[in-house]
């Protein structure tokens, strides 16, 4: 008796959400299988990769291969610029990390002005990451979304606490598209959603950031929460997860001990550009297979593989 | 699972005799689902259908031992295909490979560099559980000189090796250490059986296709043979994925017990020498239904990322990681250098630890016992509490074994402040930081 | 688990406005009350035409028709006694949104509409009577099981039966509502689906009492294992328990405005 294997496609499917404009534009989501289940049905978007780019440029990395990758920019703009070249990238990410009032502070305006300038350098589609202070990355997402009119970019994130401010202006105002950030709590994802949807965001306008953690740092929570958000939307057709998966997994591993401590401290480590990548991959990987849709990384190396991974499983 | 009352009701005679009991044989079958009435009473049950609910009660996936002693290995037995529906019960274990092409001083190296990775992480030995031998088709005595080396490298073994006679010769040898045979397919499909049964071995058994792997194993069961591990190694890397869950999910969700085995993918073979790629697959199958992953090799690099993500994954949601209470000196502390005093769940430790050793301080992190919780939760249970860490205090001998009398605590339980100075005299309590992300700022100005 | 299925039963001819709604075809007030029902969260709408002797093939694909151009292939329940008016029904019912449902078979004389259902590939509520309310638990199961085999004889997957143990009303069967209760967990047991027309409990009750009996006795099914239930959608307080249940029995991810979705 021959053995044919049952098929498992759902009547649901994720969203499919665009990103960016024109020849670079991409799409992610639109599947009604399970992440890479491409034998159940075809997968209607690959997941993609965005580079993600410090407002600090290279100050504090510790990668040779980073380093040596961007060698000759003289810029945040450069570097955006550099990064569109890497293989499998698919986006820029700008990440706001100087803008934290508890830091460097740096102001809205000195935000808009680098978002701006990025923005008429590349071609890719453009996501920014906040600095993690809620009213701090309101301000800036707002400014951020109306100076990038036209640019379809993904805010990252409408939170608990901010979504009102960030969904009126970057999802109603400005029409870009808003990354709904629950730190690994399902129910309120669900919520989020919900939410926004009730402001009178599209559907079609939203991501989901479930929550981000390196491997080894309680990943099982988060890879948990990829397969109970994926498992709602197709089998129990739960229209308010049905959003996309976008994941940082780049500001999670390059901030353990695995990827930062230098080689003279542990020397059986080995070099400590290899543990980078692998901690990146070995993450990335992970996320993908449990669902998400794009993920946010950062070493070209880890880049690479991780879109070779992708691609030789579609 | 139980067989549901409908797959019972079908094997009934559904004659509605009445002889059981039951008005039906459709009532009587829901009573046998619920376990309320033994299948016996039905007198009219064939004996092929009778054997049908016997072997119905086993357990979905068998669980399969390999290797002896301190290699003892346990594979499969798994009841849930997502870890948040139950728990996983048997984590994947990682094989590195040797083969009879490489000289003396070759597997010498490679079984050197197998060994320097191996440590301790909360608790769980990390290591590379077990050695891969490809057999290279260079005869029966290389091969058996391959195993003997092998044998005292104190691993477990598999011998990939599709040849019935030199993996005949080569079980002689090794067979007292219950290694696992892999190779069986359609063409020597008897004559590998033979061989594994008579040595006693788990049967590794694989097929051209899912089809040909699911008719192989349902030829080694017909044979009685049910010690078996499937190898899904396919052409490549999507066809590898697609088999692993295929016989996963065919198991565990659609209940068929031929599929019932735990798996071995074989990234040496469609890695093809990336080291990074072959990261990315082991942490896919790791995730996804490998039980024995075999790589090309594990260095550090590749063994912090992967051993770290398979904890996590087969942690038993319902028991929290936890790391032993003591005191932990980072970045050089000494018995002078400030206390820092948090819980002993694992993952407040890292982040904790994690931080702390980026500020460059010296510091004592000091770890009570709370039962694994988080500081909240510990602190709402009655797990942290100023009693507890007094408790610890003394069991420990800080008071002797430190000089410095500054302690820092969580800034989420600054309620405590009073307490624990009531309870440890002389020592200058101070609130810390509410999220373990403000550490290194903190702990900067502090010893500033 | 799947999420409870709620029928919608307000387009009925026992209703005088929708009676002469049919008999003229006007579809005003067929579509009001549809899209009423939709709007409180009915996900299946049932259409009885009535007997309909005389028109019932051209009136249910006329009814089939105007609701599902209207409300985007809304998936329908098809409620008469009339064979030829159902399978015409069926001929031009759109399944996008889910198969038709033949409402209703039992055990007695309606016994073929199975038969109908199974070459129809539609659902087909499957009543455990034959002629009468069944008269105790053995009896709705023995009818369960003709029905089941009968079903799956035509080739039917067990799933699209769904048996209904009849709800029987408070005031007057008051010690057989355990029974009832009782049946439901049996077809749970075997894992099949069920259904039933739930108001029937509350029959004759004064009008504010009927929500309460509807609600609890919901409640009761659901942890019984009920899948669906032909229920009056606009009853706010019926439907809050429904999804509340739905929630608890993890059939739906809890959010906080879980009430508003």
């Amino acid at each position: 008796m021959a053995f044919t294997p049952k098929k498992q496609a759902f009547s649901a499917k994720i969203n499919a959400v665009t990103l960016g404009t024109g020849d670079k534009s991409i799409v992610i989501g639109g599947e009604n299988v399970l992440p890479f289940y491409t034998f159940d049905a075809p997968i209607a978007n690959k997941p993609r990769i965005a580079v993600e780019i410090s407002d600090k440029g290279l100050e504090g990395c510790v990668s040779d291969g980073i380093k040596a990758f961007y060698a000759g920019c003289d810029s945040v703009v450069d570097m955006a610029v550099k990064a569109q070249s890497m293989e499998g990238a698919s986006a820029i990410c700008l990440h706001f990390e100087s803008a934290d009032p508890n830091g460097e502070n740096k102001s809205v305006e000195d935000c808009v002005a680098l978002a701006k300038a990025v923005a008429d350098a590349v071609e890719m589609p453009i996501l920014v990451m906040g600095c993690k202070n809620i009213e701090k990355d309101a301000q800036i997402f707002n400014a951020v979304s109306d100076a990038l009119q036209g640019k379809n970019i993904l805010v990252l994130s409408a939170r608990e606490e901010n979504y009102k401010n960030v969904g009126a202006s970057a999802g109603l105002a400005y029409n870009q598209k808003v990354g709904a950030e629950s730190a690994v709590d399902i129910n309120l994802a669900k919520q989020l959603n919900v939410l926004l949807s009730q402001l009178g965001v599209p559907d079609a306008s939203v991501c989901m950031n479930v929550g981000s953690s390196a491997a080894g740092y309680g990943f099982e929570y988060l890879s948990s929460t990829l397969d109970r958000v994926k498992a709602a939307a197709l089998a129990q057709s739960d229209k308010q997860l049905q959003m996309p998966i976008v994941t940082p997994v780049s500001p999670e591993t390059w901030g353990v001990k695995e990827s930062m401590s230098p080689e003279e401290e542990s020397p059986e480590w080995g070099p400590l550009d290899e543990r980078g990548i692998e901690m990146e991959v070995c993450t990335a990987s992970a996320c993908l297979v449990g669902g998400s849709n794009l993920v946010i990384m950062r070493h070209p190396a880890a880049v690479a593989t991780i879109s070779k991974f992708i691609d030789s499983l579609m | 699972m139980a067989l549901k009352g409908l797959d019972i009701f079908k094997l009934t005679p559904k004659k509605n005799c009445k002889e059981c009991g039951s008005p039906t044989c459709m009532a009587f079958a829901m009573k046998v689902a619920q376990g309320s009435v033994s299948i016996d009473k039905c007198p009219h049950m064939s004996a092929e259908a009778l054997a049908t609910l016997s072997e119905s009660t086993a357990p979905l996936m068998k669980t399969i031992t390999v290797g002896t002693g301190a290699n003892e290995h346990k594979l499969g037995g798994e009841t849930v295909l997502f870890r948040h529906e139950k728990t996983l019960v048997n984590r994947n274990l990682f094989a590195v490979t040797l083969c009879s092409c490489m000289d003396d001083a070759e597997i010498d190296q490679k079984i050197a560099e197998i060994k320097k990775v191996d440590y301790e992480r909360i608790g769980e030995r990390e290591y590379v559980e077990f050695l891969f031998l490809n057999y290279a088709g260079n005869g029966a005595d290389k091969y058996v000189a391959l195993v003997n080396k092998a044998m005292a490298a104190d691993r477990a073994l598999v011998l990939n090796c599709a040849d019935a006679e030199v993996a005949k010769a080569a079980l002689e040898v090794c067979k007292a250490g219950k290694p696992i045979l892999n190779g069986a397919s359609k063409d020597n499909l008897d004559a590998m059986n033979a061989v594994a049964t008579a040595a006693g071995v788990t049967l590794g058994v694989t097929g051209a296709d899912i089809s040909e792997i699911y008719d192989n194993i349902k030829a080694l069961e017909g044979k009685g043979n049910k010690n078996l591990i499937v190898d899904c190694t396919g052409k490549d890397a999507k066809e590898t994925f697609a088999n692993a869950v295929l016989v996963r999910r065919g198991n565990l969700k659609d209940q068929d017990r031929t599929l019932g085995y735990p798996s071995i993918v074989n990234l040496a073979k469609i890695a093809e020498g990336d080291v990074h790629m072959q990261t990315a697959l082991a942490s896919a199958f790791t995730l996804r239904y490998g039980s024995i992953i075999v790589m090309e090799k594990i260095t550090y690099a590749e063994a912090l990322a992967l051993y770290g993500l398979r904890q996590n994954i087969f942690t038993d949601p319902q028991k929290p990681m936890k790391v032993e209470p003591g005191i932990y000196a980072l970045n050089g502390a000494d018995e002078n250098s400030v206390c820092s005093l948090t819980v002993d769940f694992a993952l407040t430790y890292f982040l904790v630890s994690g931080e702390y050793e980026r500020s460059k301080c010296p510091v004592n992190l000091l770890i009570t016992d709370a039962s694994g919780m988080s500081v909240l939760t510990a602190w709402a249970a009655g797990k942290f509490s100023a009693g507890t860490i007094k408790k610890f205090f003394d069991e420990a001998d800080i008071e002797n074994k430190i000089k410095s009398r500054t302690l820092i605590i969580p800034g989420k339980v600054a309620v405590m402040k009073g307490e624990i100075e009531a309870k440890l005299p002389g020592w200058n309590v101070v609130v810390g930081p509410m999220e373990a992300v403000q550490l290194v700022k903190f702990i900067k100005d502090f010893s500033a | 688990m799947a999420k409870f299925i709620t029928i919608g039963e307000r387009i009925s001819v026992t209703a005088p406005a929708i009676r002469r709604a049919f008999e003229e075809r006007d579809p005003e007030p067929i579509l009001t009350r549809c899209e009423q029902q939709l709007k409180a969260g009915a996900n299946y709408i049932d259409v009885n035409i009535g007997p309909a002797e005389s028109d019932g093939e051209e009136r249910m694909q006329w009814a089939v028709k105007l609701l599902q151009e209207r409300f985007d292939n809304v998936p329908l329940a098809l409620d008469t006694s009339n064979m030829k008016a159902i399978e015409a029904g069926i001929q031009v019912y759109n399944r996008e949104k889910g198969k038709p449902i033949v409402n209703s078979a039992d055990a007695g004389d309606r016994f073929n509409r199975i038969e109908l259902a199974a070459n129809n590939d539609a659902i087909v509520i499957a009543l455990c009577s034959a002629n009468g309310i069944a008269s105790d638990n053995d009896e709705r199961m023995a009818h369960c099981q003709r029905m089941l085999e009968e079903g799956l004889m035509h080739g039917m997957e067990a799933e699209d039966l769904w048996f209904d143990p009849l709800f029987l009303v408070v005031k007057g069967m008051q010690d057989k509502q355990m029974e009832v209760l009782e049946a439901i967990k049996m077809f749970t047991d075997m894992g099949l689906n069920s259904t039933g027309g739930l108001s029937n409990n509350s029959n004759g009750m004064p009008k504010h009492i009927r929500p309460i009996f509807d609600s609890c006795m919901l409640a009761m099914a659901m942890m019984q294992g009920l899948t669906s239930a032909i229920v009056n959608p606009n009853d706010q307080r019926l439907m809050e328990t429904i999804k509340t249940c739905d929630i608890i029995k993890n059939n739906n991810l809890y959010a906080d405005s879980y009430l508003e979705i």
